[in-house]
């Protein structure tokens, strides 16, 4: 199975909308068809239009007891054939870390979109953060490979919505939409395009749904009522799904091939968008909405003759490890802006070969490009 | 397991898990037993379960589409099965720990939201497979791992829990009353509606050890003679019922 | 037009600030513009401050917060005392509703007083539409926006119960404008 054209579901043309509304509207694009959710801000309007909008698109919505059966109920709608996805908020992000591990290692795909707030605990729930990075990496226990991808604006809400789908089912796997309350909840026109490349899910009925012979280390995934038989365990399993706990060797390749199935493909799934980096001395690394502020600074700062670029990353997981190597061997210093204490400034250091500086803000706010433009003078 | 049954299991399941006097292969040959008497696609059938000892007798063994899934949310994944594709059969096969306690407020939500899904809950009144703690089905008194000197906490009364949240049908019988038991999985199968079934399943391993119940046979014995029906119970005093278990059809929407 | 207008609108919660600014962002979509918008309001659904915040543009927004206001539209005294420190520095303007607002002299910025929540209630019966009048008249001082689009984005975002009468209150707002307008030429 590969990519196909379809034409796009809304009618092309111009629209304004938020990013809530943007992002449940990517997900129906994408072909999204089941979604169950409990209601949290500042996500709940993805919901909300789900709910309004499903009806006309044959989807199957459902509001669930909480988080954890969101997500669950979304397993198995993934595994009755969906297209599926749940959307919350930090603290139902957090319920849901077991199950996304689960979804990891039967390989069931899946999108979760996490319009972050201010954490932890209930925080401050109506306004903004980027504290679920890590957790997003590494939220559940055990090894596995997620991937995130982080919108900036209300247009990549609707076009990183269909990715994540693609991915999605490329690869088997959970991922996230790592948005922020900014972004969710900003309005701006939207464009849709006519056309649409959607991935189809795989399916090959004398293929083992767990098996290790794909080249790139996806195997097919039939439906449940499709083929007799199908066993879907979160237990170690061999490539036909039969429990086998009791064997290392089998444990070890599973749990290979899941991590090898993303990392080894980091360079087809890392998307990334770089401004003025030819000449920069001094680098920007941001996503989300603070790079909208860090564009703004940077254009300010270059006037005043400090040669600034930006590398902004699309994904954030997995992480862009080559990008920042490579950026490390031509900039003076690397810059990460984060409305967090530090979450990306960490993964960049491990790859950078030169000095980071960072700036961090946890008040509910977003980070103004003054703010920025102020770190960055005293970087020149 | 009947030879005329294994049609419904998987080629490569070659034994049960199950300990020595473990009600739960009497409860999986019930099971078949009433799908072969309905002739159930097993093709359109999707078992679905939690993590325990329960949560075994479909997966792997069943030759159907099991999913197996985490502690306590099998009614959650079953939930998004069923709202997908509602021409799919959905059973969920678990135990008490599994759907009354770490899955209970799943298990009122699927009750209140009467879908089409049947639930099969084998009750052992213990956590077997993490070595015998006390569960939210332990009787008062009962000694587990977790309450040496005895349970001090009321358990619940699954049946009337499930009613009232809403199910479609609801029974308790014991794998002591085979006859029953099965006439019972069959009406639910039927019922196109949440539908709930507790079974009384002895674990002579963790409870009937640790409760003088010291052989298989004595397990069995005391859930012969503690199982009485809704007429018997009827007839007995308040003290007659304190170690009673009654069993019986609680409640049935077609009347 | 300029190359990228920032407007602020400033009220109480109640005074439908919020759907103006969807309004005005919705219109100016239909007009071909580049728009990003975004409200803030406080924890009371009515009374507490509201305010809404877009910017239109020519090209793609990039920041896609208001940082000084060439344009405020704004309908509560307390939201004028707050937000004329806010103002661009090059001929702001400010539209406000002169029954609610006693204006301070702003050597920077051209204000014009419009009669939303008087015409509102003596010709509507309906403080309600009180927003949309005022809409309508910036929308005429400024050119910011077309009629047509306005009406357009009346019409999808409220609801048909309430439509006809903001339609009305809308095309009144806008002749108001432009007699404003001719008044002052």
């Amino acid at each position: 199975m590969a990519y196909k054209e379809i034409d796009s579901v809304l009618s092309p043309g111009n629209y304004y909308f938020s990013g809530n509304t943007a992002a449940a509207e990517g997900a129906i694009a994408a072909g999204c068809r089941y979604y169950a959710g409990y209601p949290i801000t500042p996500s709940s309007e993805i919901m909300e239009r789900i709910s309004i909008r499903f009806p006309e698109v044959n989807g199957a919505f459902i509001q669930m007891e909480d988080e954890i059966a969101s997500i669950c109920s979304v397993i198995g709608a993934s595994w009755a054939g969906a297209k599926a996805m749940t959307a919350t908020s930090g603290p139902g992000f957090s319920l849901m870390q077991e199950a996304i591990g689960y979804a990891a290692l039967t390989e069931t795909p899946m999108v979760i979109m996490d319009v972050q707030r201010a954490g932890p605990g209930t925080g401050q729930a109506t306004r903004v953060g980027s504290g679920d990075l890590m957790q997003a990496k590494w939220g559940s226990h055990g090894d596995y490979q997620p991937i995130a991808l982080s919108p900036w604006s209300v247009q990549e809400m609707y076009d990183l919505s269909i990715e994540a789908f693609n991915l999605a089912e490329q690869y088997r796997t959970p991922v996230f939409l790592m948005a922020d309350e900014a972004i969710g909840h900003l309005m701006e026109r939207m464009d849709v395009k006519p056309g649409l490349r959607i991935y189809g899910r795989f399916k090959q009925a004398d293929l083992p749904p767990f098996g290790m012979d794909q080249d790139d280390g996806v195997p097919p995934m039939p439906a449940f009522g499709e083929v007799q038989r199908l066993l879907v365990t979160g237990s170690t399993h061999n490539e036909w799904g039969i429990r086998k706990t009791d064997d290392g060797s089998i444990h070890a390749k599973l749990v290979e091939r899941i991590n090898n199935k993303v990392f080894n493909n980091r360079e087809k799934i890392i998307l990334t968008e770089e401004l003025y980096l030819d000449d920069a001395e001094v680098v920007v690394v941001a996503y989300g909405f603070t790079a909208r502020s860090a564009v703004f600074a940077i254009d300010q700062i270059r006037e005043e003759g400090c040669r600034a670029g930006l590398l902004r990353l699309k994904t954030i997981w997995p992480f862009a490890d080559h990008y920042i190597e490579k950026i490390g061997r031509s900039a003076r210093c690397i810059f990460v802006p984060e409305m967090n204490r530090g979450q990306i400034k960490g993964e960049v250091m491990k790859y950078a070969g030169c000095e980071v500086a960072s700036y961090n803000q946890t008040d509910g706010e977003i980070i103004h490009p003054e703010t920025i433009i102020q770190e960055l003078r005293r970087l020149f | 397991m009947a030879r005329d049954l294994e049609q419904y299991l998987r080629p490569e399941v070659k034994s049960t898990p199950f300990c020595p006097g473990c009600g739960h292969g009497i409860l999986m040959n019930l099971l078949l037993r009433a799908v072969d008497d309905l002739k159930i696609d097993m093709k359109n059938t999707v078992f679905v379960s939690g993590i325990g000892c329960a949560a075994w007798i479909p997966s792997p063994n069943f030759n159907a589409d099991t999913l197996h899934t985490l502690h306590g949310r099998a009614l959650a994944f079953a939930t998004g099965v069923k709202v997908f594709n509602p021409k799919l059969n959905v059973m969920v096969v678990s135990g008490d720990g599994d759907l009354t306690s770490i899955g209970g407020n799943h298990l009122i939500h699927a009750a209140r939201r009467n879908l089409d899904i049947t639930v099969i809950c084998a009750n052992n009144m213990i956590y077997g497979m993490t070595g015998g703690q006390a569960a939210s089905t332990s009787p008062l008194g009962a000694l587990t791992a977790t309450t040496a000197r005895g349970n001090i906490y009321r358990p619940f009364d699954l049946c009337e829990l499930v009613k009232g949240a809403g199910a479609a049908y609801v029974a308790r019988y014991s794998v002591t009353q085979p006859v029953a038991l099965m006439e019972a999985l069959k009406e639910a199968f039927s019922i196109e509606a949440f539908s709930f079934v507790e079974v009384l399943s002895p674990c002579p391993t963790q409870f009937g050890r640790r409760n003088s119940y010291d052989s298989a046979v004595d397990m069995i014995k005391m859930l012969q003679g503690n199982c009485i029906s809704r007429e018997e119970a009827a007839l007995l005093s308040g003290e007659e019922l304190k170690d009673k278990i009654i069993t019986g059809v609680f409640w049935n929407e077609k009347g | 037009m300029k190359k990228v207008s920032q407007i602020r609108i400033a009220g109480f919660g109640g005074q439908g600030v919020v759907l103006i600014g969807t309004i005005l962002g919705h219109a100016a979509v239909r007009d071909g513009n580049w728009v990003s918008g975004s409200n803030a309001y406080g924890a009371q659904a009515r009374g507490g401050s509201a305010r809404s915040e877009v910017v239109i543009a020519r090209e793609p927004v990039r920041f896609p917060h208001v940082m000084k206001a060439d344009m405020l539209i704004v309908m509560s005294q307390g939201a004028y005392d707050q937000s004329v420190s806010d103002l661009s520095r090059q001929n702001a303007v400010v539209i406000y509703d002169d029954l609610l607002i006693r204006p301070e002299d702003l050597p920077d910025a051209i204000q014009y007083p419009v009669p939303a929540t008087d015409t509102a209630l003596k010709t509507f019966e309906n403080n309600q539409v009180a927003n949309v009048i005022i809409l309508g008249a910036a929308a005429s001082i400024t050119q910011i926006v077309s009629l047509e689009a306005l009406e357009s984005a009346v019409a999808e975002n409220v609801s048909d119960r309430f439509k006809e009468q903001n339609l009305k209150a809308l095309r009144t707002g806008y002749d108001m404008g432009e007699k404003i307008l001719s008044g002052r030429e």
